[in-house]
């Protein structure tokens, strides 16, 4: 039983990721910089956890602040690129913050143990959830809560004006300048969003594996941050949420029976995704279809399916 | 009549046999997990591990199994699950195998997995207030400095870095008196290389070397030049490389091209592998390197074979999954563990107790001591590379 | 800083300059799928690594003379670009920018992992050209391999510019990539173009993948994502499409890198090139060699 809802806690921080890359996806950016706002999301959230011992939402709340603070700085230079240059904006920037960890030495001594970053070797000891005694379960309906709420929140935002907002200037640029949006103000207010989520996904991933370090923060999990709306389709955030179940479930838990082949199916099976379904699982298409399983859908799915392609 | 006879002394007979066969062959399947690393550069880290489990359990089912709490013989398998060296997999691989009627595992490979591995178990045992898992694991190649005494339920057979430099410091001191200077070479982003190096300079240091500094690198670098132009400015005697196969024959090759010949060349411990002598046994010729295990003793010889036998090659890592084996059969035997589906708790609880209560190992190269800290105290020698191998070049004293 | 030290940082600054012919070649081969055919193939590098790997397969049990290895290296890279066009590129509409961005990093990942499994993750020593051949200029040393390196880059430079502005298939490339449907309107076949300059950029990365290779002595699974990022870094500082561009911010790359290693160490190097690029990016996005402003 732990086995699934561990399981069910790396999806939820996953998805987290994938959804703070989703929000910038939609404006059209490809943004590589996910991994560095999940990085100072896990530092800071950890720092405070254990060095001044908050409680952890509190400490996630800043945690998703300060990563939030960050992007939104970060969003106004970046975003005066556009296309690959913006890719390698990003990374370079994913790669500043990763190596600004790498240099990070902050320890206090709790008794004889020091605790705290310590540059390359990383920040140990992130035990909030065994000395609280939560148990697997409790992670994992936590985690999920955060998920739910963050979905919950992008859903309703794609409801509104504001996603259409966004999802206009993602298809056209310049034909959403000329209706009077501002470009720069939305793109910088999706990476915010962006950046927000990331740091809480990112506070979260500290505390259910107790130990963080640059490493892991590196283009691999940047790359996994935007593998997850693309594979996952930007229709809607469901989409995400089936590619971090695809990736992480069936990839990499799932096909554990077929030993050293999983890791060339991955690489394999991603490609094969990408040439059947370009606009990824569960694009525009595929939610119409599954619209008018539902009754009083059949009307409406028509419609926007016209309208979505 | 006779025929009758007969036939009611064949039924007697087999009737016999039904009632005495399951009474004498009482045999149990015992499945001995271990994971790590069987993907990325430290591939073969984990094909290694496996190998040496497998020929482990075979070579203690040829000599009779392992006694079980009921008195039965357990025939040991193995299954090994790879972790692509990545902690959040790591952790799902563990609780995969808490899930089971496993009370061990054996891994992982990597350092940064263990950290989080031995970080969700719970810290001290018996304390209610944790609920971390309750679940033994023992490494057998995670090395960095420390980390069993993160958790009371996590155990390590690996070699401690700290003995093997002082001893070897102490001996190139004997041999060597007329060296004096010392100079380093790290790899400054891995923690293992990064600590390990830390260890050799001050073991440097507390052998009188006078220490001229060193110099730093990353582990995927591809140019050197820099940093052996200040190993050349230094001109030391004596030269430790802190890094693993790849950066090391990189900055080896640099040191050919700008003519640097120390007197003495030191490397790292999982630097004493055929990876480096695949990728610059020229360079390396004469690096001297402590390690836990070389094909000495007629015990390491006959595991050697063993390992090649299963696709895998003996070095001291995969050595430490070896002796792991029979280290858990010793434990197995000493606090009858019944390894039935009903026992598993108690089981396990039995298995953190049986390891924290070892103070000697059986090794391949001699007894293995155990520290309170529940880390292991191997014997060691030092080898060197000559001629495209690794020869032994000293087995000191009491190892 | 004494006169040992200014000499030191010199030679350091020169050392870095030369190694970035390396990155130089690489970038030659990035910025022609990225600048020339706008296309995103982020596993250019993990391909170059990869055919250097497959040249080793000649010399398994023969000893095969370097530039036997090279050539080799070059033919592999133009299959595995062939391979690359096919598997990621031919089959999803142009339209999807996005999905063949990460069918190219499925790839990244096969290739990669079809490298582990082959070689069992470790080191493998590559042959090199002139490896001993050391020119000393006054108090400082040059390398004569990598001044080898940067003479091929500066050969595969005019020759790629002859390709792209002096034959029919450089003509198809150019027109394909400003006005593709006007190009398949004047009958220019859209998979012919797009294959032979995939295996055109395969070559160059097999050269390069191979002269990195032979830079280094060794070739390592570890390299491929540092390649591609500091191929993408060299692409965008050069300007996309520039290929002299290319060649003169790779060296630059190469140059600042040991720069900034140099006074602050190598915990900080990467830091301040990631920070250097985004300068760039931010006061010159362009690139150092800006494209010719057209519609986007």
């Amino acid at each position: 039983m732990d086995f699934y809802l561990g399981m069910i806690q790396i999806i939820g921080v996953h998805t987290l990721l994938g959804l703070s890359a989703y929000c910038v996806l939609l404006t059209g950016q490809v943004s590589m910089a996910q991994a560095g706002f999940f990085a100072i999301g896990a530092y800071v959230a950890g720092m405070l956890t254990v060095l001044a011992q908050w409680a952890l939402i509190p400490a996630l709340g800043v945690a998703g602040l300060m990563a939030g603070a960050v992007a939104c700085a970060i969003g106004f230079p970046a975003l005066r690129v556009k296309g690959l240059m913006l890719v390698v904006a990003t990374v370079a920037f994913g790669e500043a913050v990763r190596l600004f960890f790498f240099n990070f030495d902050y320890q206090v001594a709790r008794g004889e143990i020091k605790m705290g970053p310590h540059g390359g070797e990383g920040f140990r000891q992130i035990r909030y959830f065994p000395e609280h005694g939560w148990s697997t379960l409790d992670v994992a309906l936590f985690v999920w809560t955060v998920v739910v709420l963050v979905m919950a929140g992008l859903w309703w935002m794609d409801r509104s004006r504001a996603g259409a907002v966004l999802r206009a200037v993602g298809e056209d640029e310049l034909a959403a300048q000329s209706a009077g949006i501002n470009i720069t103000a939305v793109k910088v207010s999706a990476m915010t969003v962006g950046g927000v989520i990331a740091g809480l996904g990112g506070g979260t991933f500290a505390h259910y594996t107790t130990h963080i370090e640059h490493i892991q923060f590196g283009v691999v999990l940047a790359t996994f941050a935007i593998a997850y709306p693309i594979l996952g389709g930007l229709s809607n955030v469901f989409g995400t949420l089936l590619a971090v179940i695809f990736i992480q479930g069936f990839l990499v838990e799932g096909l554990r029976f077929l030993g050293d082949w999983r890791n060339l199916l991955f690489g394999g099976l991603i490609l094969l995704a990408m040439n059947l379904r370009p606009r990824g699982l569960l694009d525009a298409k595929a939610v119409a279809a599954l619209r008018r399983l539902f009754p009083g859908g059949k009307e409406r799915s028509g419609a926007q399916a016209h309208g979505a392609q | 009549m006779f025929k009758l006879s007969a036939a009611l002394v064949a039924a007697f007979a087999v009737a016999g046999l039904t009632i005495a066969v399951p009474a004498a062959a009482q045999e149990r399947t015992v499945k001995i997990t271990g994971f790590g690393a069987k993907t990325g550069v430290v591939r073969v880290f984990g094909i290694n591990s496996e190998a040496a489990m497998k020929a482990a359990a075979e070579e203690i089912n040829r000599t009779g199994g392992v006694k079980l709490g009921d008195g039965a013989t357990g025939r040991l398998t193995v299954e090994f699950l790879d972790d692509r060296c990545n902690a959040e997999e790591g952790i799902s691989v563990v609780r995969r195998i808490a899930s089971t009627d496993a009370f061990v595992a054996v891994g992982p490979t990597c350092s940064n997995v263990a950290e989080s591995l031995f970080g969700i178990l719970q810290k001290k045992a018996g304390d209610a207030s944790d609920t971390g898992l309750q679940f033994p694991i023992i490494a057998d190649v995670a090395a960095k400095g420390g980390l069993a005494k993160i958790s009371e339920w996590s155990f390590r057979n690996v070699p401690s870095e700290f003995e093997m430099y002082k001893a070897l410091f102490a001996w190139v001191k004997t041999q060597h008196p007329d060296l004096k200077t010392f100079y380093g070479g790290v790899e400054k982003d891995f923690a293992h290389s990064n600590a390990t190096f830390g260890v050799m300079k001050a073991q440097a240091e507390a052998n009188g070397y006078q220490v001229l500094g060193n110099t730093e690198w990353l582990l995927a670098d591809t140019t050197f030049s820099t940093q052996i132009r200040e190993m050349k400015r230094a001109n030391a005697d004596i030269v430790a490389i802190g890094a693993h196969p790849a950066s090391t024959c990189g900055a080896l090759k640099e040191m050919q091209r700008q003519g640097v010949k120390p007197k003495l060349l030191i490397g790292l411990t999982s630097s004493s592998s055929i990876e480096t002598l695949q990728g610059c046994a020229a360079q390396a010729e004469g690096i001297i390197i402590p390690t836990s295990f070389a094909p000495v003793t007629d015990v390491a010889k006959k595991a050697a074979d063993q390992v090649a036998k299963f696709n895998g090659s003996a070095d001291l890592h995969s050595a430490a999954a070896y002796e792991v084996m029979f280290i858990l059969k010793q434990v197995i035997e000493a606090q009858k563990i019944m390894a039935k589906p009903d026992t598993v708790a108690a089981d396990r609880v039995k298995m953190r107790v049986g390891l924290a209560a070892l103070k000697e190992t059986d090794g391949l190269l001699g007894k293995i001591g155990r520290t309170p800290d529940r880390e292991a105290i191997k014997p060691f020698l030092f080898v060197h590379a000559k001629g495209g191998a690794w020869t032994v070049l000293h087995t000191p004293a009491g190892s | 800083m004494d006169l040992l030290d200014l000499i030191d940082l010199v030679q350091s600054i020169a050392d870095g300059i030369l190694f970035g012919a390396t990155y130089a070649m690489l970038g030659i081969g990035f910025t022609l799928i990225f600048g020339v055919m706008h296309k995103i193939n982020l596993s250019y590098a993990a391909a170059s690594v990869g055919a250097a790997y497959a040249s080793l397969l000649l010399m398994t049990g023969v000893s095969v003379p370097a530039p036997v290895v090279f050539v080799f290296a070059a033919l592999c890279g133009g299959a595995i670009g062939l391979v690359v066009y096919v598997v990621c590129f031919r089959f999803i509409p142009r339209a999807n920018p996005l999905a063949t961005l990460m069918s190219t990093v499925g790839l990244l990942l096969l290739i990669d992992e079809v490298i582990v499994h082959a070689t069992d993750g470790g080191a493998k020593s590559y042959p090199a050209l002139f490896s001993d051949v050391i020119i000393a200029a006054g108090a400082f040393n040059l390398r004569g391999d990598l001044m080898f390196v940067f003479a091929l880059g500066c050969v595969s430079m005019v020759v790629l510019l002859l390709l792209l502005y002096r034959t029919r298939l450089g003509l198809a490339t150019r027109a394909m990539s400003q006005q593709p449907l006007a190009a398949q309107l004047c009958g220019i076949s859209v998979d012919r173009t797009n294959a032979l300059t995939f295996v055109i950029t395969g070559v160059v990365g097999g050269m390069a993948g191979a002269m990195i290779g032979a830079a280094i002595g060794v070739l390592s699974p570890l390299l491929s994502l540092p390649l591609t990022v500091k191929g993408l870094i060299v692409t965008v500082i050069g300007g996309l499409g520039s290929i002299p561009g290319a060649i003169i911010a790779g060296l630059l790359v190469g140059g600042f890198e040991n720069f900034f290693q140099f006074f602050r160490g190598v915990s900080e190097r990467d830091l301040y090139v990631m920070l250097l690029l985004f300068v760039f990016l931010v006061f010159r996005p362009g690139g150092l060699f800006a494209p010719a402003a057209g519609r986007d």
